[in-house]
């Protein structure tokens, strides 16, 4: 029965749900311990309630919705940085969680030496990263930097290698927050036949997005989230037609994200 | 706890990574970067043993080998806890964004503490060469020591790490309490010294159990006892007698009990809290 099922899903996710305590006051210090002991100042919120979904496998899903509305939560779910609060989650295969800018990166280590560590971080042995340092570099085009200290990196260089990193670790499953593609408008190009090529491969790939254009060009299916609910679940064309017509046009929508 | 356990050796390639990234940031930036990182104990100690042996007359012969001795393993405990204390905060990017046992942190802190530490050991054995004290067959136990300090320092780091993402004044509190500990320990002075001080009598079987019982304090005087000889100097006008008291391996045994069950109940309470590191943040 483990068996059929893992043949069938990626990623499937049973009745989660996601409940943070939220504090008014600053509980940052002690003494902010101390003057919350009544409890009077804190509150509950309710991320995700009772979201169920499968994702099967090779398929790439995006999840949007409003700032709120529960999309960022349920990728730290996924990502395994929250615990749920109730339901449960199955992954089969290796997720890996593509990072923003690099943050793992540190300013006084040259980019060799960041490969390793942020591989490090995304669960990959020296082994699986010494074959695939070479694609790495040549997909950031940082040859003649990478051994120079990352902190004498430009940002977009920064934001190249931080990617390169992510797409080339060969995960099962990718779990993507905001940014699909960097960079200049060449670099971004690559970046898209790079998933291209990922999606061809029969790999899963599951971003959140406000950018409705990355969204339409690169998933198969989208969620809607509102308010920690689905909200509507289906082909990208119609989850966004939907989406747009609610909450107004794209542009709009860039601009409150 | 044993699933946790497994899952950071799983992760051990993180943990040599971020190790490696400690020690290399470390001494980086400059060719002589170990030895700038050495420089302050020893200057500490210079001084130091300026003002005991110059100003206040110990007579202990190589007075600054015995102080370098329990300097280096506090200053082992000291940066341990302070490092650990801002480890998951530092990394708050991290922990916001992936999945890796959380414990990985603290404990990548303290072995690239101990990595220093066992470097500033390699230095301070030059010194007793240069000094020419004895070479003793208790040197053997060092490891052993070295060990149960580190499974000490370790469990204060877990505490410490943990709670500092909850209430961001527990590093001024440590950093207070440290500075406390470095003059209530016998780090600056020997055990010994009690007998001839003018702490009064009645309370002299007190203070040394205090030290007894304190895993940290008996540990350093461990060190002192295992790497340089006995002592005994007899009284002069200005200085009381000094006796050795030999070591207790009853006591090194206490230390060594407290120090794991310091590192369990930090290894629990991390676990128990590391899951809203993520939310906190």
């Amino acid at each position: 029965m483990q068996k059929d099922f893992k043949s069938d899903y990626a990623v499937s996710v049973h009745d989660l749900c996601k409940s943070f305590i939220l504090s008014h006051g600053r509980p940052g210090t002690l003494k902010g311990l101390f003057m919350l002991l009544n409890k009077s100042g804190s509150e509950k919120v309710e991320a995700l309630r009772n979201v169920r979904f499968n994702v099967a496998k090779g398929e790439t899903l995006a999840i949007t919705g409003k700032n709120g509305s529960g999309k960022s939560t349920l990728l730290g779910v996924l990502a395994r940085v929250y615990k749920p609060t109730s339901g449960s989650i199955s992954i089969n295969g290796r997720l890996s969680t593509l990072l923003d800018l690099g943050a793992g990166f540190h300013p006084d280590l040259t980019g060799v030496e960041n490969i390793y560590l942020n591989g490090a971080i995304l669960g990959l042995s020296r082994r699986e990263l010494k074959r695939c340092l070479d694609d790495i570099v040549d997909f950031a085009e940082l040859h003649q930097f990478i051994d120079a200290p990352i902190r004498t990196y430009s940002n977009g260089m920064m934001m190249r290698l931080g990617f390169s990193i992510a797409i080339q670790t060969d995960p099962d499953i990718m779990l993507v927050d905001e940014v699909l593609a960097v960079g200049d408008e060449a670099f971004q190009q690559k970046c898209y036949a790079k998933v291209k090529e990922i999606q061809q491969k029969g790999k899963t790939i599951i971003f959140v997005s406000h950018d409705l254009e990355a969204v339409r060009r690169v998933a198969t299916r989208a969620i809607w989230m509102e308010h920690g609910r689905i909200r509507m679940d289906g082909d990208v064309g119609n989850v966004l037609d939907a989406y747009i017509s609610a909450y107004g046009s794209p542009g709009e929508l860039s601009n409150a994200g | 706890m044993l699933n946790e356990l497994k899952e950071t050796i799983r992760y051990r390639e993180l943990l040599v990574n971020l190790v490696v990234r400690d020690i290399k940031v470390r001494y980086k930036n400059s060719v002589m970067g170990f030895f700038w990182s050495l420089l302050n104990p020893l200057l500490q100690v210079a001084v130091i043993t300026f003002a005991f042996k110059g100003i206040m007359r110990y007579n202990v012969p190589n007075y600054s080998a015995y102080l370098l001795c329990a300097f280096l393993p506090w200053t082992f405990f000291q940066m341990s806890v302070l490092d650990a204390s801002s480890a998951v905060i530092y990394h708050a990017n991290l922990v916001k964004k992936t999945y890796f046992p959380r414990e990985i942190l603290p404990i990548s802190i303290v072995i690239s503490n101990l990595i220093h530490f066992i470097l500033a050991l390699l230095v301070f054995f030059v010194y007793l060469l240069v000094l020419g004290t004895p070479i003793l067959a208790t040197w053997v136990l060092l490891p052993v020591v070295v060990c149960i300090q580190f499974l000490l320092n370790m469990g204060v780091a877990f505490f410490v790490a943990s709670l500092n993402v909850f209430y961001e004044d527990i590093k001024y509190m440590a950093t207070v309490l440290l500075n406390l500990l470095l003059f209530t320990l016998p780090i600056f002075y020997l055990i010994e010294t009690v007998k001839g001080s003018s702490i009064p009598a009645a309370y002299r079987p007190l203070v040394l159990k205090l030290f007894y019982w304190n895993p940290l304090a008996y540990l350093i005087t461990t060190y002192r006892k295992i790497l340089l000889p006995p002592f005994n100097v007899a009284a002069t006008s200005t200085a009381p007698a000094i006796h050795d008291i030999p070591l207790s391996y009853a006591y090194l045994g206490l230390a060594a009990l407290t120090s794991l069950i310091i590192f369990i109940a930090g290894y629990a309470f991390f676990n128990s809290r590391k899951w809203k590191f993520a939310e906190r943040l």
